[in-house]
């Protein structure tokens, strides 16, 4: 006869503001099979684990049923406090009667107390029942993929490289740099990204235990922490990058002009082209969705020979490269080559991209002088299409006045509800830029209210109202188009009570930083999950704010959330010092509360196999007969394959039959 | 003293009213401003205008604006609802203030015109020199409408005569008139 | 032949009857029979019933649409307003089940159902996207070329969006009745305040002097910026402010300059030869100008 010690907590108000704790304490004293049944205002404390030591200790209790909280926080606490006691881990069970209990039922104390009570039996009936399970081991292979090539998995990256493990850093770019390699000066020292970017993209590309794999893309991921095999697709770049020397004649030479991405479209990129100026690594690539097979030099064929010159009629960039790293006559295979890799972790780095301004009918999306802010980066930034020189796309004239308008598709029930948290700074600084440069410039700042929170932020922004920049406190809401393409910007001046207007030379939108659709995509290889923005969702927002729910997978930058630059670098470390720690202990636990196929009473029928939600159960054959068989390391102890099996064959531990129908036992018994 | 004491300013039961007469969204608005920079009512300098009446409304004003007919310049246009980053609906809201205004008879003489016209014709709007009008173009005195189509009148009245409208008092002389025949 | 429920309002009928007329003429050109609705009343009118009581505002607004309902027409407005009335009691009354029942008990009173089978469009949406441009060009006569049109689509045929079977692709800048002027051979620069409200309607009651400032605004930006042959519109109401406020503008010394106003179907039937004296014979502001010019020799199509 088991000997179970039951211990209700007040969980201070909690519980005990609803529940009548002694009550169910007293009720539990009279349960088959419990010898010791104890409160106290917060078990989870010192002296409440101390009781349940002492009860083991002392010869008391050799099952422990906890009433209390949620065991998704709690019940690593207490299978501890059994640990160390000496007893097994699993001969311990969990009663929420706080948020299965007093929180749903705060109104009706009596319903309450009656529910907890039931709860409690149920445990108990549970409890009588458990087995010692013993934790199982993996080893760990120790390397660690890194998804996204930001700032944020750059920093990832290099952590982990440095710490000693061997990383892989995959961009779906031809160049690492992300974002932030098309941003001018940041916030809030002004330094220049490129002069804190490329050292640092460098350093990544340099470092011995960094593969970096750009142009490629996570084709699969299966596998479980400790072990993922991923499938790396590295798209078809047709320029041979083992002779590519990043000099650029291709790209100057190809005759094809078409929207430079990295410009925000406002200049144009041959199809054979270079990323931008501090590319790492420095390799073109030849887009063939817009190349012309110039010289009629189509894939995968042998060149013409010229009647007049008796000389192969090569293509451009073919012709061009010093190097010969562009051959047409290759038949390169479009959906370019895949790999396998096997890690055992992973941090996702995929970061964000910015809304286009023709998501916003009000604000003239089709004046070629209303732009996104990220454009405006690019169009202040010396590598830019203007070389760093302010002028509006229209006619190439220097504006005399430009509105920045915030909160566009930020805090807006029509896209997204949340805040970008970076636009208020990025405006900021914008404008402070372009008042340095350009004295003259008027400026307008068209805000609902400055969010400037971070460290240095406020005495940023009170700097750029000292330079003369004018804050009008008031959403824009509209905009009309004026002859030479000015655009009148119609607003409301909150603090003069006063509809205002704008005629503006340029029209900058501070448009809303959101989770790119091709995230879907990701989060379903990965299984990853979103959060109610949209962005990938963390384990806990304090206090697992770079763990996932999928155990080996980490977060690290803009993908989990709008952040700037200091919080996704600090985020980025906090995601590799994470991601580290089972590369450093070697091996991971497995949870022994999974499913185990009794190869005696199967049958080989084969119904599980498909079930598995994880892919973890193949038949095998096992003297002469296919049987049905789990990894340990994919099983999640789901159960679908238990209830399934026809022959009763399959059995969850921590959950049997008798376990399980020994709790229903109890709650159907009237308390 | 120009000082509003906000303790001391009584909101008890007015959003209420606003949401039950209409203009659901009240509680949503933030303020930001975007409906009024927008808004004809406001471009042209009338006194009361989405924006600014749904933070009085919100702050428990009524009898302080209860008179002020620059609601009724609301063109409808529906602007303000269209780009509302918080789907309040702010024109709604005006028109939920306007049936309060109404209830409590807080409308200026010249809005008893129409009303009185469509009550007896079926239009809001008539013209008595239309007959000539028509004629001068080639068509018939009387359009197709209910102007000449004393059934339809008949029909429009029993809606009206049920009506919250009818409980104002506003068309009583032309009932007890139509009684009368 | 296509048919559509004319939906008069009040307006029209009674104050431009040249443009009922210049419907009733134009639209058997282009295949769409024009079915009147017997007994219709005032849509009603935002001022009335709206500012009032819903339910009221949507029994008379359902009592017209069952008007069509029972012709088995689809119902077309030759003013905003009224199309913004309708649209929207329609909007509620379909996506309200409980809000249809109780006005279709206030309805039982006139021994009407609504049932909300017939669609409620507005003149420029039969005319760009039931008959389209191709057919409103080839029934044309004479041609606008080389005249410049102010467009003016009025705000209740924009927004809200949301209750518009027809919408624009972007309502802050409509295209629609750009399109319909050039079928017809004509240039419609683009002026700012393309969008903005005329101030006709309840600002007009309300405070003529600041409904004239408004309209101001806008006339200014069309006289300054593509200076007009013509204003033209599709709204009853735009019309009637163009016309006859502008006249006002201009006798306090506002403005010391006149641009004809039209409304859309009035220039399509003289384009289509029909006789002015019918479809294009009231106004305020003069016109008769350039209906002359229009129907010229030169501008005769072969
Ligand atoms: C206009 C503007 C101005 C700004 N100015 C400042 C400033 O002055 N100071 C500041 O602190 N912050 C600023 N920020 C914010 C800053 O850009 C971000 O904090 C930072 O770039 C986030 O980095 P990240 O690595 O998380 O994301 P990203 O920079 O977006 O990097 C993500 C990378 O992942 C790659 N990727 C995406 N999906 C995949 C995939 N499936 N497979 C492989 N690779 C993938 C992308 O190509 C990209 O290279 C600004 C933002 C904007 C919009
Ligand atoms: S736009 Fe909406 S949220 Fe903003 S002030 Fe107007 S009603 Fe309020
Ligand atoms: S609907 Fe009324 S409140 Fe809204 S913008 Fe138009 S005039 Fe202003």
């Amino acid at each position: 006869m088991s000997k179970i010690g039951v211990y209700v907590c007040h969980c201070g108000e909690n519980i005990a503001g609803v529940v009548d704790v002694e009550d169910v304490r007293q009720y539990a004293e009279q349960l088959d099979g419990v010898t010791v049944t104890r409160r106290n205002l917060f078990m989870c404390s010192d002296p409440g684990q101390e009781m349940i030591r002492q009860d083991i200790a002392s010869g008391l209790v050799d099952r422990v049923v906890v009433a209390a909280c949620t065991p998704r926080t709690h019940e690593p606490i207490f299978r501890t406090t059994l640990e160390k006691a000496g007893l097994n881990k699993y001969l311990f069970e969990m009663a929420n009667i706080r948020d299965q209990g007093s929180w749903v039922h705060a109104h009706d104390k009596y319903g309450a107390t009656a529910k907890a009570k039931r709860i409690v039996a149920s445990a108990v009936g549970k409890a009588a029942n458990l087995h010692p399970l013993e934790d199982k081991f993996v080893d760990v292979t120790p390397a660690a993929l890194v998804i996204g090539g930001g700032v944020a998995g750059i920093f990832s990256a290099l952590e982990l490289a440095k710490m000693g493990h061997k990383v892989y850093l995959v961009e779906k770019q031809p160049s690492i740099g992300g974002a932030m390699a098309m941003l001018d000066k940041t916030f809030p020292t002004n330094d220049c990204s490129a002069c804190i970017l490329t050292p640092v993209m460098v350093e990544a590309a340099n470092h011995p235990n960094i593969e970096l794999l750009t142009c490629s893309e996570v084709a699969d991921v299966n596998g479980y922490i400790g072990n993922f095999n991923v499938r790396i697709r590295k798209n078809q770049t047709y320029v041979d990058w083992n002779k590519c020397t990043g000099c650029g004649a291709c790209a100057e030479a190809c005759p094809v002009r078409t929207a430079n991405e990295f410009n925000g479209g406002m200049d144009h990129r041959g199809a054979a082209y270079i990323h931008f100026p501090q590319a790492v690594p420095k390799k073109a690539v030849v887009d063939m969705s817009v190349c012309i097979n110039c010289a009629g030099r189509k894939l995968g064929t042998e060149p013409r020979i010229s009647k007049k010159t008796g000389q192969p009629v090569l293509a451009a960039c073919e012709k061009a490269c010093p190097s010969g790293a562009i051959d047409r006559s290759h038949h390169l295979p479009a959906e370019g080559t895949l790999r396998d890799i096997e890690v055992g972790v992973i941090i996702v780095a995929t970061g964000y991209q910015v809304m286009e301004k023709e998501n916003f009918p009000e604000y003239a999306p089709d004046s070629p002088n209303v732009i996104t802010a990220l454009q405006m980066e690019r169009l202040i930034s010396a590598t830019g299409p203007t070389g760093g020189k302010l002028l509006r796309p229209s006619d190439h004239r220097k504006p005399r006045t430009i509105s920045f308008v915030s909160c566009v598709g930020s805090r807006d029930v029509r896209h997204h509800t949340y805040c970008s948290r970076v636009c208020c700074m990025y405006m900021i600084k914008q404008a402070r830029l372009i008042k340095e440069k350009y004295p003259d410039i008027r400026i307008f700042m068209h805000v609902i209210d400055v969010r400037a929170p971070g460290k240095d932020f406020d005495e940023y922004y009170t700097r750029a109202r000292d330079m003369g920049i004018t804050f009008v406190k008031g959403k824009v809401g509209g905009m009309e188009i004026l002859p030479a393409d000015q655009v009148r910007v119609l607003g409301y001046d909150v603090d003069l009570g006063s509809n205002i207007e704008v005629d503006a030379d340029m029209v900058v939108l501070a448009s809303a930083m959101e989770q790119p659709p091709t995230a879907k995509l990701l989060a379903r290889k990965i299984g990853l999950s979103f959060d109610g923005a949209g962005f990938f969702k963390e384990l806990h927002p304090k206090l697992k704010p770079v763990e996932t729910a999928v155990e080996g997978v980490f977060l690290a930058g803009c993908c989990q959330g709008p952040k700037d630059i200091p919080d996704t670098v600090s985020q980025a470390k906090g995601a590799a010092a994470a991601a580290a720690i089972p590369l450093c202990q070697g091996k991971v636990r497995i949870d022994p509360t999974i499913s185990e196929v009794d190869t005696e009473k199967c049958s080989g029928c084969g119904i599980c196999t498909p079930l598995c939600p994880y892919n973890a159960i193949v038949l095998k054959t096992y003297s002469g007969r296919p049987r049905a068989m789990i990894d340990i390391t994919q099983c999640k102890g789901c159960g679908v394959c238990t209830a399934a099996c026809p022959s009763a064959a399959i059995l969850l531990h921590g959950y049997t039959d008798v376990q399980i129908l020994s709790q229903i036992a109890a709650l159907t018994r009237a308390a | 003293m120009q000082t509003v004491n906000l303790t001391q300013m009584d909101k008890e039961g007015i959003a209420e009213k606003v949401i039950a007469m209409g203009g659901e969204g009240l509680l949503n608005c933030v303020q930001c401003g975007a409906c009024a920079s927008v808004c004809p009512v406001a471009r042209a300098g009338f006194s009361l205008y989405c924006k600014n009446l749904i933070k009085k409304l919100q702050s428990g004003y009524m009898e302080e604006i209860l008179e002020d007919s620059s609601t009724w310049a609301c063109q409808a246009c529906n602007r303000c609802t269209e780009i509302c980053p918080r789907d309040v609906k702010p024109s709604e809201v005006v028109f939920a203030f306007r049936r309060i205004q109404a209830e409590e008879l807080a409308i200026s003489t010249s809005a008893f015109t129409p009303l009185m016209s469509l009550y007896e014709t079926g239009h809001a709007v008539y013209n008595k020199r239309s007959k000539e009008l028509r004629k001068k173009v080639g068509l018939p005195e009387t359009p197709p409408t209910s102007i000449g189509d004393p059934k339809a009148v008949a029909e429009l009245q029993k809606i009206l005569d049920d009506s919250p409208m009818a409980e104002l008092g506003i068309f009583l002389n032309l009932m007890s008139r139509k009684q009368e025949k | 032949m296509e048919q559509f429920g004319m939906y008069l309002g009040c307006n029209i009928p009674f104050n431009a009857p040249d443009i009922e007329q210049s419907f009733r003429q134009t639209f058997p050109n282009l295949g769409v029979e024009v079915v009147d609705l017997q007994g219709a009343t005032c849509c009603p009118a935002w001022g009335t019933a709206p500012s009032f009581d819903i339910n009221t505002w949507l029994a008379i607004s359902s009592r017209n649409i069952t008007l069509a309902e029972s012709e088995q027409v689809d119902i077309m407005t030759g003013c905003n307003s009224c199309f913004g009335i309708l649209a929207e009691a329609k909007h509620m009354l379909d996506h309200d089940p409980g809000r249809k029942a109780q006005v279709n008990r206030l309805l039982s009173k006139a021994d009407r159902k609504y049932s909300g089978s017939s669609e409620v469009y507005h003149v420029a949406h039969v005319l760009h996207n039931k008959i389209g441009v191709e057919k409103i060009n080839a029934s044309a006569k004479y041609t606008l070329r080389q005249l410049k049109v102010a467009v003016q689509p009025g705000c209740h045929l924009l927004w809200p969006s949301a209750v518009m079977k027809v919408k624009e692709k972007n309502p802050f800048f409509p295209t629609m009745l750009k399109e319909l002027c050039h079928a017809l051979g004509a240039e419609t620069p683009h002026y700012s305040r393309l969008e903005s409200c005329c101030g006709m309607g309840a600002m007009r009651s309300t405070n003529q002097e600041r409904a004239l400032d408004t309209l101001k605004d806008k006339l200014k930006s069309m006289k300054e910026e593509i200076d007009p042959d013509m204003i033209v519109t599709t709204c009853s109401s735009c019309y009637l402010q163009f016309d006859n406020a502008q006249k006002l503008l201009r006798d306090k010394g506002e403005i010391d300059f006149a641009i004809p106003v039209f409304y859309y179907t009035q220039l399509l039937a003289l384009c289509q030869g029909l006789d002015p004296a019918q479809v294009a014979a009231i106004s305020e502001t003069p016109r008769d100008e350039i209906i002359v010019r229009i129907q010229s020799k030169q501008r005769l199509l072969n």
